[in-house]
């Protein structure tokens, strides 16, 4: 399990996480959303120990990561696909890493076998594409056998074959009983990849759920058609809500779909139409980061 | 199994010899060191019956051998520096840090790696260039041997300058962490310095000359350096004193800094 309790880390005067606190179970795929420049990635490197949080702190199945013996076998990471030596080639790459923890060489051929680079194992992976390079970076990542995986955006550069194969791999990781957490910028990536979603924008938490979760519980609206939709409208707008109308009927907020049955039974209008209207998740982050996206909306768009 | 001194080693050794920025930095040390060294002395034959008196009186036939030195040391410099900037311009350095979370073992299995590995080529270097030298010279140019001990000193002495060299772009490297700017704060302590040192009044630049890395260098390789040098072993000493001193200042800023 992962845990990040009331973390912060500032750069000079930017606070790039603010007092961020969540947890993150094995055996689900959790996403880690934000806007870019939300702190995803300077909160994976204050988990690797590669930066130090000016609070709080991150734990990894209860141990700070400077206690691990040998932190490749407990946690395994992909960080950016392109941080290799590149005239270095992909398999002595790899035999470094493994080489630092004590993992037996024949293991580097397997994960190079398993992320489909074994012919090109030897080239330089400087001519890698990028869709190699992640393949590269998760063959790194899993090279330990850990039970503990971080991806920073690692569907970023793959074609559409890849980014299946990367959704299924996850999965695999998932059911094996591993913690997965894979960071990404874009909604509707996490929507098809994660389980578990945890928002965060500006540095700070913002919601944490499963993908239903997350859209029903947004503030949804409802779409109401009747026989009088002006008297009806009326109505629910001295009972609080918050009424659109449009040509075909009303979208209703701020009531849910009992209470404005209710009203129309008490009026006598008749309805042909009552639908809550859920919200996609796409529109969920939209609202929920609205606040927090630092450079516009442009950003969150997928 | 676990991260220990040993297996961070070996997988520095990986590192170092995989790339080619290493075997092109050895082969450019060679290379210098034998080659000027062989174009020097057979200047020197050449011109050696035209010589002054006194220049001859003064010559030292195993310096001179060693001239290449000063070419090769830069070189090294650069081997050194290449070994820790590229992970920072690649960005592998947080692959590297991620694996071995204590940070100053991943200093010392580097640093293992470059001495080791340095200290064999250069003085494997120093021995040939200061042998071509000598059979260049013999008949005409007085020779020495390595059987005297302070020639021997002063031709491993060759090697250990050199690997010392190698230590101190390293430890630049690991301070500014950026290949362009720690290649050239070395090449200017090298250059540069000496240059202003010369500029200086006659008094200062007797008093301050003799503590520059090159002409720490040169004392080391001298069988009886010249005045106004340190004796060869006080010259070792110092310089180890100095690449300590820039060493420590960048394992300290390594472990402090956000990787
Ligand atoms: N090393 C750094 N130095 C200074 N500012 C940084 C550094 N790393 C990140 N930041 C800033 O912190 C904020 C969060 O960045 P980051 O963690 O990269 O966000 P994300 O990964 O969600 O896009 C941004 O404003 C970014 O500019
Ligand atoms: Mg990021």
């Amino acid at each position: 399990m992962l845990r990040v309790d009331h973390l912060t880390k500032n750069y000079g005067d930017t606070v790039a996480v603010n007092d961020l606190s969540f947890d993150v179970a094995p055996g689900v795929v959790t996403g880690f959303l934000g806007p870019n420049g939300s702190g995803k990635s300077t909160t994976m490197r204050v988990m690797l120990g590669l930066d130090r949080p000016t609070k709080g702190a991150t734990t990894i199945n209860g141990r700070s990561y400077h206690d691990f013996p040998a932190p490749l076998r407990e946690v395994g990471a992909l960080l950016d696909a392109k941080a290799v030596h590149p005239g270095r080639s992909a398999r002595n790459h790899l035999r470094a890493l493994a080489a630092s923890n004590g993992i037996a060489p024949s293991r580097v051929d397997e994960v190079l076998e398993f992320a489909g680079i074994a012919s090109v194992a030897d080239k330089k992976v400087g001519g890698f594409s990028l869709g190699m390079s992640q393949r590269l970076g998760i063959a790194g990542a899993i090279l330990g056998d850990p039970g503990v995986l971080l991806f920073d955006e690692p569907v970023n550069g793959l074609d559409p074959e890849g980014i299946r194969w990367i959704r299924e791999f996850f999965a695999t990781l998932a059911r094996e009983g591993r913690t997965v957490f894979v960071s990404s910028h874009l909604m509707s990536e996490m929507a098809l990849t994660a389980d578990q979603i945890i928002v965060i924008g500006r540095g700070r938490f913002i919601a944490q759920g499963s993908v239903d979760d997350l859209t029903s519980h947004a503030a949804g609206t409802v779409f109401v058609a009747s026989n009088d939709n002006a008297r009806l409208a009326e109505r629910l707008r001295d009972l609080g809500g918050r009424v659109t109308v449009n040509e075909r009927g009303l979208d209703v907020s701020e009531l849910v779909s009992t209470k404005i049955g209710g009203v129309a039974l008490a009026e006598g209008i008749s309805l042909s139409e009552l639908t809550p209207q859920r919200a996609s998740l796409e529109e969920v982050f939209m609202d929920l980061t609205a606040d927090s996206v630092e450079y516009g909306s442009a950003h969150v768009a997928s | 199994m676990s991260v220990t001194l040993a297996s961070v080693t070996k997988s520095e050794w990986i590192k170092f010899r995989s790339v080619r920025s290493t075997l092109m930095g050895v082969l450019v040390t060679v290379v210098l060191t034998i080659g000027l060294g062989a174009l020097i002395t057979t200047a020197i034959r050449g011109h050696w019956n035209q010589m002054d008196p006194i220049a001859k009186l003064t010559f030292d036939p195993v310096s001179t051998s060693l001239g290449g030195t000063l070419f090769a040391q830069f070189a090294v410099g650069v081997i050194g520096t290449l070994f820790i900037t590229s992970e920072y311009s690649s960005g592998s350095i947080r692959t590297t840090l991620a694996a071995v979370p204590r940070r100053s073992r991943v200093v010392l299995g580097k640093l293992i790696v470059l001495v080791a590995s340095l200290l064999v080529v250069a003085e494997v270097v120093c021995v040939a260039t200061f042998l071509l030298g000598q059979s260049i010279f013999s008949g005409v140019v007085p020779t020495a041997s390595l059987a005297t001990g302070a020639v021997l000193r002063s031709v491993l002495f060759g090697g250990v300058y050199l690997t010392l060299l190698a230590v101190l772009g390293f430890a630049l490297g690991l301070i500014l962490r950026q290949s362009a700017a720690s290649i050239s704060t070395f090449t200017s302590l090298l250059l540069i310095l000496p240059i202003v040192a010369f500029l200086l009044p006659q008094s200062w630049q007797s008093a301050i000359s003799k503590f520059l890395p090159s002409a720490l260098g040169r004392a080391m390789m001298s069988t009886s350096p010249p005045a106004n040098f340190f004796g060869a072993w006080t010259a070792a000493a110092l310089l180890v004193t100095y690449v300590v001193v820039v060493l420590g200042v960048g394992v300290v800023m390594l472990v402090r800094r956000d990787a």
